[in-house]
């Protein structure tokens, strides 16, 4: 048998119902513009009817529990593209400033100081006596090497400003991996009750999100719905509720940060450098160790095979004073950090007349070996006799545009699959207000009707309690 | 599809600012009017632009080069020419002497003052200098190439400029040649060595070639007899022969002067006779020369000529490559304001309403 109670009790949780939506529907729009926010929404369900007699009257809704509408396999891939964003963000960044260094479209670079050098020594046989062109091949030729040393140094402004980036990013994966191990005790916590962890839950994703984009990680979540993740291959960052962290410093070998990670407090330490792929410090490292190291090594050889080649030629010629046997560059020892060490002989730097333009002793109009130096801008001495300098070095500024070029390229096309992945994200766990609004007006009129079929009620005792007095 | 609020943010921020940057980078392109800005707007078109850039710098340092050397060339031909006239002069004045019908010794003593002040002009012609350079003395250029007895004290040396990528070219005649007839072809011509050295090992390779002339020179010198004084040296010489006293093929024209002159003293008609076929010879050798001169001018013009237009191709190769098309590129910049008006337009319209405005 139906009761004015029991009408007023399912009133008055019809009532509280539409309050709880209605708050998750406040707490959606508040949270509209929150990154990685999920729209949730209260699961109704009706209770169990009370049977009396052959009726089974209905008892109400109750609120089962509060949901949010996502799709973990999408946040997955999510994670997965933006950890190959990072990187090719990271690298086209890094080498649209290792292109500046070869650009030469407004600025003289080496290719136009190398002819500089050239061109003073086809000066200098126009007039082989004179002190003059002397001193002017002796001041291209400190321009040339100043050149050297620029892009030398250049470069490797571009490697140390990696290392910084290796480092602050390395310290915010740390801060990262903490928050995480923190959440993940969190969402243990309220999930052993058996309620979802919304508002957690969306802010580790994103978490993890943010932490792929740095560092290539593979993850997976436990029973209990804690998560371990593992950057590169063997470092263990977030397990249950603990964290470790990573180290970046310089090393004794070379004098670039690398990475380690320390399994334990005291545990010794473990360099993972070589482990990472991906993410912004995979992309930094790629363009530090890999292409940079590579265009230093062929300014270097440059560098060497031109002052070896330039010294043989002028070695055997004669200067003003009739002395053979001037070198005309000190040559560096090595080839490697050629570009950086090379200088001009002190004894020419001393004196212009040091420069040898002379195949013979006391001929002051012999031009014979500034024809042969002038000349050997022609000669193919670099790539073992396939290459002429200019050949060996334009190729290098084509080979690094093309570089940067598809590197720009990979950066825009990763950017628009993520965009579209976000975009399906976002139509799925996005909040949209018109739908909000709907809602609102929906439970809001719930609320009415509610607070209606109690007052409805309370008549209805009010009518039995007055039926006597009638 | 479900729109939530936040896709028609990104996109609208997405179109926006994709618009904004191809705007930006017409804009720069239009500023700067350069299609390339850095290697990597088009890698391979900035590799051929460099290499043309390189290419027009060193065009631009052989027209220096051809300019220095048409100087001296030119330098070297008017001194030759007024050599030859000295030389004619000569030739009438022995010409006048040569008979006894027209002079006799008291004239040919006056003649001979005059042949030597021909002597004296001639050495100075010889010393003739361009800027701070003797022009006859091969490398030697800060020695005066002969003294009054005619001796020269510079060397055979070429001095070769680069007129193009491969192509060097000797600007002077060494005066040992020219003057003192040495070191000539068997065909009479005055040739700078063939080969220019262009790399150290080239250069060995001719010393050493050099080196082992010389010594057969020597030899051939110390076979020879010397014979009279200098009134009869080069007597026997023909073009193309060898002289048997020192091995010339060509004529000393000090020497052929100085003995008109001691033949005029000497008041020796047939001496005076003999000297007239040489200077007809030396004529001859300085036409010759003034011949390989003039040839070598023009072919340096012909260099001259071929450098400027590869200099204005190379910048038309440069500018077609690395050059905005201002047409094509103003019209882009039309059409992409008009898409960012477009995006600016829609964008307003869609971020504007929601539900929440039409409920009140």
């Amino acid at each position: 048998m139906s009761k004015i109670s029991s009408m007023m009790d399912v009133g008055k949780r019809s009532l509280s119902n539409a309050q709880t939506a209605l708050q998750t529907v406040s707490h959606n729009i508040a949270n509209k513009s929150t990154e990685g926010y999920s729209r949730q929404r209260v699961d109704l369900v009706t209770n169990e009817p009370i049977g009396s007699g052959n009726l089974r009257i209905g008892m109400g809704a109750r609120a089962s529990q509060v949901s949010r509408v996502n799709n973990p396999w999408l946040e997955k891939q999510i994670q997965r593209e933006q950890m190959n964003l990072g990187q090719a963000e990271t690298k086209a960044d890094a080498l649209g400033r290792v292109e500046q260094v070869y650009n030469e479209q407004g600025t003289k670079g080496l290719n136009h100081q190398m002819n500089e050098f050239f061109n003073s020594f086809r000066e200098l046989s126009n007039t082989p006596e004179s002190l003059a062109s002397r001193t002017m091949v002796r001041e291209s030729a400190s321009t040339l090497v100043q050149t050297f040393k620029n892009m030398n140094k250049q470069l490797k402004d571009v490697q140390t400003d990696l290392d910084g980036q290796i480092k602050t990013t390395t310290e915010e994966i740390n801060q990262i991996a903490k928050e995480i191990a923190s959440l993940n005790e969190k969402i243990q916590l309220v999930e052993v009750q058996n309620v979802p962890a919304n508002d957690e839950r969306d802010r580790r994703d994103l978490l993890v999100k943010k932490l792929g984009e740095k560092i290539d990680i593979t993850w997976g979540e436990g029973n209990n719905g804690m998560l371990t993740i593992t950057a590169g291959n063997t470092a263990i960052l977030v397990s249950g509720t603990s964290s470790n962290e990573l180290k970046a410093a310089h090393t004794d070998e070379r004098d670039r940060v690398e990475l380690f990670y320390r399994s334990t407090e005291k545990g010794s330490l473990f360099n993972i450098t070589n482990q990472v792929r991906g993410g912004k410090i995979g992309g930094a490292l790629e363009v530090r160790d890999d292409i940079i190291e590579k265009h230093l090594d062929t300014i270097d050889n440059l560098a060497y095979r031109m002052a070896e080649e330039v010294n043989y030629a002028h070695e055997s010629g004669y200067d003003r004073y009739g002395k053979t046997n001037n070198s005309f560059f000190d040559l560096p020892k090595n080839v490697k950090g050629a570009s950086e060490t090379l200088s001009i002989n002190e004894a020419i730097q001393l004196d212009a007349g040091k420069v040898s333009v002379a195949a013979r002793p006391d001929s002051p109009g012999d031009n014979t070996i500034a024809n042969i130096i002038g000349a050997l801008q022609y000669q193919k001495v670099m790539d073992e006799g396939n290459s002429t300098l200019d050949d060996y070095y334009i190729s290098q500024v084509g080979q690094i545009g093309t570089i940067s070029q598809r590197a720009v390229k990979t950066f825009e096309s990763q950017k628009n699959i993520l965009d579209q992945l976000t975009n399906i994200r976002e139509s799925i766990s996005g909040v949209s207000l018109d739908e909000e609004a709907t809602k609102m007006i929906e439970m809001q009129k719930a609320y009415d009707a509610s607070a209606r079929l109690i007052r409805t009620a309370d008549e209805m005792f009010d009518t039995v309690l007055n039926l006597k007095r009638m | 599809m479900r729109i939530a609020d936040k896709m028609q943010y990104n996109q609208v921020q997405k179109n926006i600012s994709k618009n904004r940057t191809d705007m930006a980078d017409l804009q720069n392109q239009a500023a700067t009017q350069r299609r390339i800005n850095k290697p990597s707007d088009d890698p391979l078109a900035t590799t051929r632009v460099l290499a043309s850039r390189t290419e027009e710098k060193t065009n631009a340092q052989f027209v220096k080069n051809i300019n220095q050397a048409k100087s001296f060339l030119e330098f070297s031909d008017q001194s030759l020419s007024e050599l030859t006239e000295l030389l004619v002069r000569a030739k009438e004045l022995a010409i006048s002497q040569s008979n006894d019908a027209s002079a006799n010794a008291q004239s040919r003593a006056m003649t001979a003052k005059e042949i030597e002040q021909i002597y004296n002009q001639a050495v100075q012609i010889g010393n003739r200098k361009l800027g701070e350079r003797y022009i006859f003395s091969g490398f030697k250029t800060q020695t005066m190439p002969f003294d009054i007895s005619g001796e020269y004290s510079g060397d055979d040396g070429d001095l070769k400029i680069q007129t193009q990528k491969d192509q060097f070219l000797a600007v002077n005649l060494p005066g040992s040649k020219i003057f003192m007839g040495k070191g000539f072809e068997v065909d009479g011509m005055i040739r700078p060595g063939q080969i220019t050295p262009q790399s150290i090992d080239d250069l060995e390779g001719i010393k050493q070639r050099e080196l082992e002339s010389k010594e057969l020179y020597q030899e051939d010198q110390d076979s020879k007899i010397l014979l009279r004084g200098p009134a009869s040296t080069g007597s026997s010489n023909q073009i193309g022969d060898k002289d048997p006293t020192n091995g010339d093929t060509g004529v000393n024209i000090f020497q052929v002067i100085k003995g008109l002159e001691v033949s005029l003293k000497t008041n020796d008609k047939t001496g005076i006779q003999s000297a007239m076929d040489l200077i007809d010879q030396s004529v001859s050798q300085v036409v010759l020369g003034r011949s390989e001169v003039g040839s070598r001018i023009m072919a340096i013009n012909g260099s001259q000529d071929s450098l400027q237009k590869a200099i204005v191709d190379n910048k038309i190769v440069a500018s077609q490559l690395e050059d905005a098309d201002v047409f094509k590129l103003v019209s882009d910049i039309n059409k992409t304001d008009a898409a960012l008006k477009a995006t600016l337009d829609t964008s307003g319209k869609m971020i504007q309403p929601s539900l929440l405005d039409f409920l009140r």
